[in-house]
Formats: C-alpha cells, sequence, structure tokens
C-alpha cells in the first residue's frame, strides 16, 4: 500500500472511531454544561456498558447490538439513582466535593467490575466482526469496517434524537433553562435536582452506549475506564466544555489524530522505531495539553477560564 | 466568623503550653517501635497481613501522600499525576545503581530531576484553574507512562528493571534488610511531617493557603499565586520522588504498568483527602486506616483494593468532608471553645 492509500485509509477508520469518541464526550459535556461539574466516573461507566453487552452476549446470547436496547433503559435508571442517592447531597457542597465523589464512585464501579470479572480481558464474536465493505474509488481501495460504520450510525441517532428532545420538548427545555441559570430556572417551577438526576441518567446512558459499541472493536478489561475518561476529556476540550456539537466534532478529531499518528508516524524513516501505535494514546493526549495551554475555552466553545 | 482574633490568642496560647514538636515526637516513637510489636499483632489471626512489609508499604504511603498535601492540601491543587513523579525517583535510583552510583546520589539526582519536571510542568499548567489543572496532571503523567512503557532503551519497557546491588547504607546498613527500609521510611516521613509542621507557621505556607482559599483575593494582597502553586509543586515533586526512590529499594523491581497507573496516583490523593487534607497528620491517619481493612481483606478483594477507598471517599465526602483529621481537629476546636458555633 502506498502513503496516499494508507493515509486516506487511517481517515476513513479515524472518522468512524472518532464516532464512537463523540459519544462518550457527548455525556461529559452534557453533564458539564447542565450541571457544571465534571465527571471522573464517566469512563468507568463505558467500561460498565462493555460489560453489560459482554454479560448480555455471553449468558443471555443477545446480539451485542440488540442489548442497547435493554441496557441504555437500565444505564438511565443506575445514573439517576446515583445522583439522587449521592450527588444531589452534594449540591451545595464545592464542586471538588462532586468531582471526588464521581471520582469514587467510578472506583466503585471499577473495582466491583475486577471482583466479578477479573483482568482477563473479555470481547464478543459476532459473526460481522471482521466483515468489511470495499469501495473502490478509481485505482484506490477503500475499506469500511461493517461494525465501525454501523456504530457511527447508531451514534448518530442518538446524538440526532438528543438534540431534538434538547430542542423541541419541554423537558429539553427545562434542561437548557437550568443549564444556563439555575435560579432562573428554579424561579420558573423547574425542579431543577430532578433535571440534574436526568441529565446525569442521560449522560450515564451516552457512555454505556458507547461502550456497547466498542466491545466488538476492542476487549474490555476492569480497569480500561480511566482511559476513557481521558478520552473524554480530550474531546470536550478540544470542542468545549459544555458544547454538544463541539463533542462530535472533537471526537471525530480525536479519532482522526489517533488513527493518522499511529498509521502514518511508522512511515516516517528515523522516527519509526519511536513512534507508532504504541503511542495511539498519547496523541491525544498531546493535542489536549496543546490546546490547554493555548485555547483553554477549547476550538469551538466560548470562553470559561475558570471550571 | 467575627471572632478571628480570639482563635489566633488561643492558638498561640495553646502552642506554648503543648509544644506541637511533642505530638510529632510522640507519633514518631510509636511508629519506631512498630516493628518490635509485629510478633503480636500477627498472632491476631485476622492481622496476620499487618506485618513488617506492610509497615514499609503504609509508612512510604503514608510519606507520599503527605507530600502530595504540600500541593493538594495547602494551595488546593488536585494533582492526579504524582505516580509519575514516584516513577522518576524510583527509575533515577534504579538506573543509576546499574551505573555503580550510590543510592543516596541516586536519590539526590531524582529528586532534582522530579523538581525540574515540576517546575516546568507547573509553570505550563498553572495558568490554568481548577479542574483544569487536574485534568492536565492526568494527561502528563499518562504521556510519562507512554513513554516508560515503549522507550526500553532506557526504562526496560514493560518488562522493568531490577535493582542492582547496591553499597551499604554507612558502611553498616544493609539497604535490602526489611528492618533498615522500614527506618529509612519512617525517616522519609518524618522529614515531610517536619516540613509540614515548618510551613504551618512560615510565610510561604501562609500564601499556599491564601492561594487555596482565594486566588483572586490573595493575588490583590500582593500574592503571586503562579509562583506559590510553583513553589508547592517542586517541593511535593522532590518529597514525591524521595519517596518513589525509597519505595523503589523496597520493591526491587520497577514496571511503569504498576507504578505509573493513574490509579496509583489517585490512590495517593486519596489518602490525603480521606485522611484530611491540609491538616497535618492526614496522609498518616489516611494511609493506616486505609492500609490495615485493605490487608484484612486483600484475599477477597484480591486486585479490586481501590473498591475500599472508592466506597470511603464517597462516604467521606458526603459525611465529613473536611477529611478524619479536620472532623477530629473541628470536633476538638468546638469543645474547646464551646461559645463559638460552626468550628474553624
Amino acid at each position: 500500500m502506498d502513503v496516499l492509500t494508507q493515509g486516506l485509509q487511517a481517515l476513513i477508520d479515524g472518522l468512524l472511531t472518532g464516532g464512537v469518541y463523540a459519544m462518550i464526550g457527548a455525556g461529559l459535556s452534557l453533564i458539564f454544561g447542565v450541571m457544571r461539574v465534571i465527571n471522573f466516573g464517566h469512563g468507568d461507566f463505558v467500561v460498565l456498558g462493555m460489560y453489560s453487552a459482554f454479560f448480555a452476549a455471553s449468558v443471555l446470547h443477545m446480539d451485542p447490538y440488540l442489548s442497547i436496547f435493554l441496557i441504555a433503559p437500565l444505564a438511565y435508571l443506575f445514573g439517576y439513582a446515583l445522583h439522587r442517592l449521592v450527588l444531589s447531597r452534594l449540591l451545595g457542597a464545592s464542586d471538588q466535593s462532586t468531582k471526588l465523589a464521581t471520582l469514587g464512585l467510578g472506583l466503585v464501579v471499577s473495582n466491583v467490575l475486577l471482583l466479578q470479572f477479573g483482568t482477563q480481558p473479555q470481547t464478543v464474536d459476532t459473526s460481522y466482526s471482521t466483515s468489511v465493505w470495499v469501495l473502490h474509488v478509481g485505482t484506490l481501495e477503500m475499506r469500511f469496517s461493517v461494525i465501525r460504520v454501523v456504530s457511527m450510525l447508531i451514534t448518530a441517532a442518538l446524538i440526532f434524537g438528543l438534540n431534538r428532545m434538547l430542542f423541541t420538548s419541554e423537558v429539553g427545555r427545562a434542561i437548557r433553562a437550568t443549564g444556563q441559570n439555575r435560579l432562573g430556572a428554579e424561579l420558573q417551577g423547574v425542579d431543577t435536582r430532578k433535571i440534574y438526576a436526568v441529565i446525569f441518567g442521560i449522560g450515564t446512558v451516552l457512555a454505556a452506549t458507547a461502550g456497547v459499541l466498542l466491545l466488538p472493536l476492542l476487549s474490555a478489561t476492569p480497569t480500561m475506564g480511566t482511559i476513557f475518561t481521558n478520552k473524554a476529556f480530550v474531546i470536550t476540550i478540544l470542542g468545549g466544555l459544555g458544547s454538544l456539537p463541539g463533542a462530535i466534532i472533537g471526537g471525530l478529531i480525536l479519532g482522526v489524530v489517533e488513527s493518522l499518528g499511529s498509521s502514518l508516524f511508522p512511515l516516517i524513516p528515523f522516527l519509526n522505531n519511536h513512534f507508532g501505535s504504541n503511542y495511539r494514546d498519547a496523541y491525544g493526549l498531546i493535542i489536549f495539553l496543546l490546546v490547554l495551554l493555548f485555547k483553554p475555552e477549547g476550538l469551538y466553545g466560548r470562553t470559561v477560564k475558570r471550571v | 466568623m467575627s471572632s478571628g482574633s480570639p482563635v489566633a490568642q488561643s492558638a498561640g496560647r495553646k502552642s506554648s503550653k503543648w509544644h506541637p514538636f511533642l505530638t510529632l515526637f510522640l507519633v514518631v516513637a510509636l511508629l519506631a517501635c512498630y516493628p518490635f510489636m509485629v510478633p503480636v499483632i500477627t498472632q491476631v489471626s485476622f492481622l496476620q497481613g499487618v506485618n513488617l512489609n506492610f509497615g514499609i508499604t503504609t509508612l512510604i504511603l503514608a510519606g507520599l501522600a503527605l507530600s502530595w498535601d504540600i500541593l493538594g492540601g495547602w494551595t488546593g491543587q488536585n494533582s492526579l499525576g504524582h505516580a509519575a513523579l514516584v516513577a522518576v525517583g524510583a527509575y533515577s535510583v534504579t538506573l543509576l545503581a546499574e551505573h555503580g552510583v550510590a543510592p543516596w546520589y541516586g536519590t539526590l539526582i531524582g529528586m532534582g530531576i522530579a523538581g525540574l519536571l515540576a517546575w516546568g510542568w507547573g509553570s505550563m499548567t498553572f495558568r490554568l484553574r481548577g479542574s483544569y489543572f487536574t485534568l492536565s496532571s492526568i494527561a502528563v503523567a499518562e504521556i510519562l507512562r507512554l513513554f516508560a512503557l515503549n522507550e526500553s532503551w532506557l526504562t526496560g519497557g514493560a518488562e522493568g528493571k531490577f535493582m542492582a546491588d547496591l553499597p551499604k547504607l554507612f558502611g553498616t546498613f544493609d539497604l535490602f534488610d526489611r528492618k533498615v527500609e522500614f527506618y529509612v521510611a519512617l525517616s522519609f516521613v518524618t522529614l515531610v511531617l517536619l516540613f509540614l509542621h515548618w510551613l504551618k507557621t512560615s510565610r510561604m505556607g501562609f500564601y499556599f493557603r491564601a492561594v487555596r482559599e482565594d486566588e483572586d483575593g490573595a493575588m490583590a494582597l500582593g500574592v503571586n499565586p503562579a509562583k506559590a502553586k510553583s513553589t508547592a509543586f517542586i517541593w511535593s515533586a522532590m518529597f514525591t520522588a524521595l519517596g518513589g526512590a525509597i519505595y523503589a529499594l523496597y520493591l526491587q523491581a520497577l514496571e511503569p504498568d504498576n507504578l505509573m497507573l493513574v490509579a496509583f496516583s489517585i490512590q495517593i490523593a486519596l489518602l490525603c483527602i480521606i485522611g484530611g487534607r491540609g491538616t497535618l497528620y492526614g496522609g498518616l491517619v489516611g494511609a493506616f486506616l486505609l492500609g490495615v481493612p485493605s490487608e484484612i481483606f486483600r484475599a477477597q478483594l484480591q486486585e479490586a483494593n481501590l473498591l475500599v477507598y472508592g466506597v470511603l471517599i464517597v462516604l467521606v465526602i458526603l459525611f465529613l468532608p473536611k477529611g478524619i483529621m479536620g472532623a477530629l481537629e473541628n470536633g476538638w476546636y468546638r469543645k474547646n471553645h464551646p461559645l463559638e458555633k460552626g468550628g474553624h
């Protein structure tokens, strides 16, 4: 394969993976946008989604994509309950307390998974795991992995649905009002505590669904949550904290950067022994640091210097 | 609170009656007896894991938590990347020992590297506030972990490095002897505690706390917040690297996937937060309070030992927001000042 084909292929893979990343970022960004709290357990909720899909596939013999219909409502209840039982008690406290509480909840989730499933990587095999659609353009041959395309479509549908909900329904109006001005929303009769719980539930659904979509692509280990939390931070910082379209763009950028970085660096002589797919997770983090240093409000966000 | 001056007065009176270093001396003396108590403690069946090795690791973790406190508790900058600084100290000693450099010089070099790293890291990230610093600390530590994992020419990669033979400390003490290691770890904890005692009354300590409480207010009074945070980070990093070097002596084998995980950074931070941030003994109390149950349930929990941390941090945040030592201090203060409400 020549450089051009390889680069284009990496671009396609990156965009498709970036779609799933976008969903992880969207959940974190939505929670931040309304509650002004960074959920440090977000990545662990993604892993919880992966293990739920694994459980559904291995015990209930469900197709991972069908199990979304079972897992998403459960994830909503889980997130809603977590907020009602733990986080809502911290509404008056400093945002550091809420941050640490989400960190603790994430630790509990990942360690319970560790107790239940052990450290060995788990994955599901579907009949279509390795199938690809091939597209010929002139002499170029592009491969589209079926599961990545399906994941991308499901992500697009979910984010589109979420956006419609936010901008056309009464709950969506209440959510946006709470995000803009909590006191003002309360004066208009919005139960903001309930809205917070709803938003935390929706954020958990997005995380868990992303986990389900990732399971056929990656094998799950209970401790990989921090990687996803990191990726979610990168995405939301790139797109601007609290912005939903920003999260989509951030997710796509991260996917492309990781994919291009790990497939193009090995082609450069002198560097090929040092940078490659080993550093896959580092490329996003380096971009993250650069954005934090030079444009902390994100590429598309409004200026929020203070979190 | 309307009574700022009586607080200061009573604190002054108190310190003349009960010298703060007396507490420190008693705590260290009690800990120094630990190796002699081990045969008695391990008689109890469920305390069998609470042996000398447990004492060493707990003391090292306590020292690391106390070092984290300099930045996290006193200036309010929550770092979740301190494992990288532990690794800097540990790798410096191990790699230099391979070339015949004595561990005490290796430790000093490691502390220097960690201080320089913290200086650069801090001057890049302290323009950012609040959660942004925490996020960037995770990112920097993760990049360093990936570096250690992939640059095997330097660090041995995923297989790690083994400690070379070391010369004896002062010509008599074998650094691989567990008892010697225990007292080395105890000296480390004592050193950090002495530093914190000094910090409590020094001008620098007041700068740190001013920045923690109100960054804009501190700036208005002529404190440079970025400089205060950076100073705190450099001290914190140097002590953390010292702890890392001692940890390397204890472990004798280094692997990036144990030493440099975010989970380890979180562990260090949570020990201090559960014990009580910004209190003198918070890290020490946290390390022992979390260490003993983790050891007792080791068989049941296996690799999920952070479960205890996760449950406890949620409970502490909900019910004792200042940590265990913070709550004790508050209670003690209220008992002695019954007319004031709210504590300090």
